[in-house]
């Protein structure tokens, strides 16, 4: 596994011959006088799953939002596929964001679009593809990875919390994103669609090869998806490794994340 | 002495109280002065984003098509009631002069002037402005805004431009529609108490009104279509804190765009009286 201290970084862009897709450097963000991300340093592989581990309101969601440029920082250094976010006009922000895909913790589906206009409306507007069949096509195949080509012309207010999360995933997949950032996948759902949400965040890294970052509390989903976890404390990494390094941590702090009452 | 002076600095105590009560009163101005400063910043935005392509027509029509459609019913019946009640209400003093047979051309100059853009344009701030606000403010606290510009859409075109544009171009044409029914309501009305053809009543109506009410009447009902649409969209695109920020948003829409359709009307007479003067 990628552990940062023992890896020889050869170039600004490649890790133990992994190219690295996401840099950030001394990262701060305050909202009115509130420090909420103090010195964040961390890196994303190529193909690699980073599970995000920490309490709720500790700025987790906050970090993702600003490498997809939705909150800038207020100082330090955000580098995606080797460009720094802070610096992109409009349209290369455009181009990034049809690399880089986002599902949002409430799932952000247009409830005034059915579930076919709402994976047309990305599709439509960043691909160069006007024909129909074509665009038909990619909606089936995004929403057969999902496993709910049958909702096709549902409303978002139609479909459960589960269906909803998958349809979520579903109309990121089809830009085809290099990195995809997840907000919270499991959050609000029963253990068994957790677990079907993980599997699926696992099935699209082997088929896509995409790099990801997970924000999640949920233990289960954590050791299914993640290839290595940073736990987020106060502002900062406070631990790094992967899910069976950080339980069996000389740190108790850090235990106490994978303890269950 | 000294007991003295501690008592009076004793009794400057409240002083420190009274410099809170001012402080206070500086922060009202401070967030009247951010609200005017990023309505500004938004209207700016909205003119820089319209003319650069792509530009969204299906998305227009379809907003034009909701706001008309939606309000017509509302628009009509409350247009055919202002004529009729109008009507009723001025007929016993038009009566007493004996001027009964003005009544087409005085309803008619009063509704075309005043009456029909004003009552019409706060009808659809409180239909279309709260519409606007509440549904942008749920997109706003859903993330679907949030969705829309990590998907490689601009909302503020997508969204602000084509609702702001789609107001601006249906309220003259509402106002038209409210106008015309109002007519119809007050040609009722004169027919309850006596007889007056139709051909008759609107040759009257129209006898009496000049180039000069219809086009500051239209030119004005434009600029309540577009503080209807940019305040509907400026509070529900900032609205914060839940669903209880979303409602917030609906209403302070509502409230502010009817306030600024009585600064904008109030304006607007002004210099139509200023240009008159000049072309007399």
């Amino acid at each position: 596994m990628l552990n940062q201290k023992e890896n020889i970084i050869k170039s600004n862009n490649t890790i133990n011959n992994h190219k690295i897709v996401i840099k950030i450097e001394h990262l701060k963000k305050s909202f009115n006088g509130n420090n909420v991300l103090k010195d964040i340093n961390m890196i994303v592989c190529e193909g690699e799953n980073v599970v995000i581990l920490g309490k709720s309101g500790i700025g987790k969601s906050v970090l993702i939002k600003c490498i997809v440029g939705l909150i800038y920082p207020d100082a330090g250094l955000l580098k995606v596929f080797g460009k720094e976010v802070a610096e992109m006009n409009s349209r290369e922000l455009n181009i990034l964001r049809t690399r880089v895909g986002f599902i949002f913790q409430g799932n952000a589906l247009y409830d005034s679009m059915t579930v076919r206009e709402n994976l047309e409306f990305p599709l439509r507007r960043n691909k160069t593809i006007t024909d129909p069949h074509v665009i038909e096509e990619l909606i089936v195949d995004a929403l057969e990875n999902v496993g709910l080509v049958d909702a096709i012309d549902k409303m978002p207010s139609e479909l459960s919390g589960g269906m909803k999360k998958r349809i979520g995933v579903a109309r990121t997949l089809i830009l085809k994103p290099e990195i995809i950032l997840y907000d919270e996948p499991t959050t609000g759902l029963d253990p068994l669609t957790s677990r079907e949400i993980s599997n699926l965040i696992l099935k699209i890294q082997n088929k896509y090869k995409a790099s990801s970052i997970i924000i999640s509390h949920d233990l289960n989903c954590s050791k299914i998806t993640s290839n290595r976890m940073l736990i987020l404390h106060e502002g900062i990494i406070r631990a790094e490794g992967t899910f069976d390094e950080l339980k069996s941590s000389d740190d108790e702090w850090v235990r106490s994340y994978f303890k269950i009452d | 002495m000294n007991l003295n002076i501690k008592k009076i600095f004793r009794n400057k105590a409240p002083k420190s109280n009274h410099k809170e009560f001012d402080l206070s009163q500086f922060k009202n101005i401070e967030n009247f002065l951010n609200e005017i400063g990023g309505l500004s910043r938004f209207t700016g935005n909205f003119f820089r984003v319209l003319f650069r392509p792509p530009y969204e027509h299906k998305e227009l029509l379809k907003q034009s098509f909701n706001i008309g459609l939606n309000t017509l019913s509302l628009i009509g019946i409350t247009g055919f009631i202002m004529g009729l009640v109008l009507t009723l209400q001025s007929r016993p003093v038009m009566a007493e002069f004996g001027a009964e047979s003005w009544l087409p051309g005085m309803v008619s100059v009063s509704i075309v002037r005043e009456i029909g853009p004003v009552i019409t344009a706060l009808i659809c701030a409180g239909k279309i402005g709260s519409g606007i606000g509440a549904e942008l403010g749920s997109m706003r606290v859903t993330e679907q805004i949030d969705a829309m510009e990590v998907s490689g859409t601009n909302p503020m075109k997508y969204l602000v431009a084509t609702r702001v544009l789609a107001t601006t171009f249906m309220i003259p044409l509402l106002v038209f529609y409210s106008d015309a029914l109002s007519f119809l309501g007050s040609y009722i009305a004169v027919n309850m108490h006596g007889f007056i053809s139709f051909p008759l009543f609107i040759n009257q109506a129209f006898d009496s009104l000049h180039y000069f009410d219809l086009i500051p009447a239209t030119i004005k009902t434009f600029f309540f279509g577009f503080a209807i649409g940019i305040i509907g969209c400026y509070k529900g695109y900032f609205s914060e804190n839940g669903t209880e920020g979303v409602g917030k948003a609906a209403n302070s829409a509502v409230v502010i765009s009817s306030l600024v359709i009585f600064i904008i009307d109030l304006i607007a007479v002004q210099l139509s009286e200023v240009f008159h003067i000049f072309t007399i």
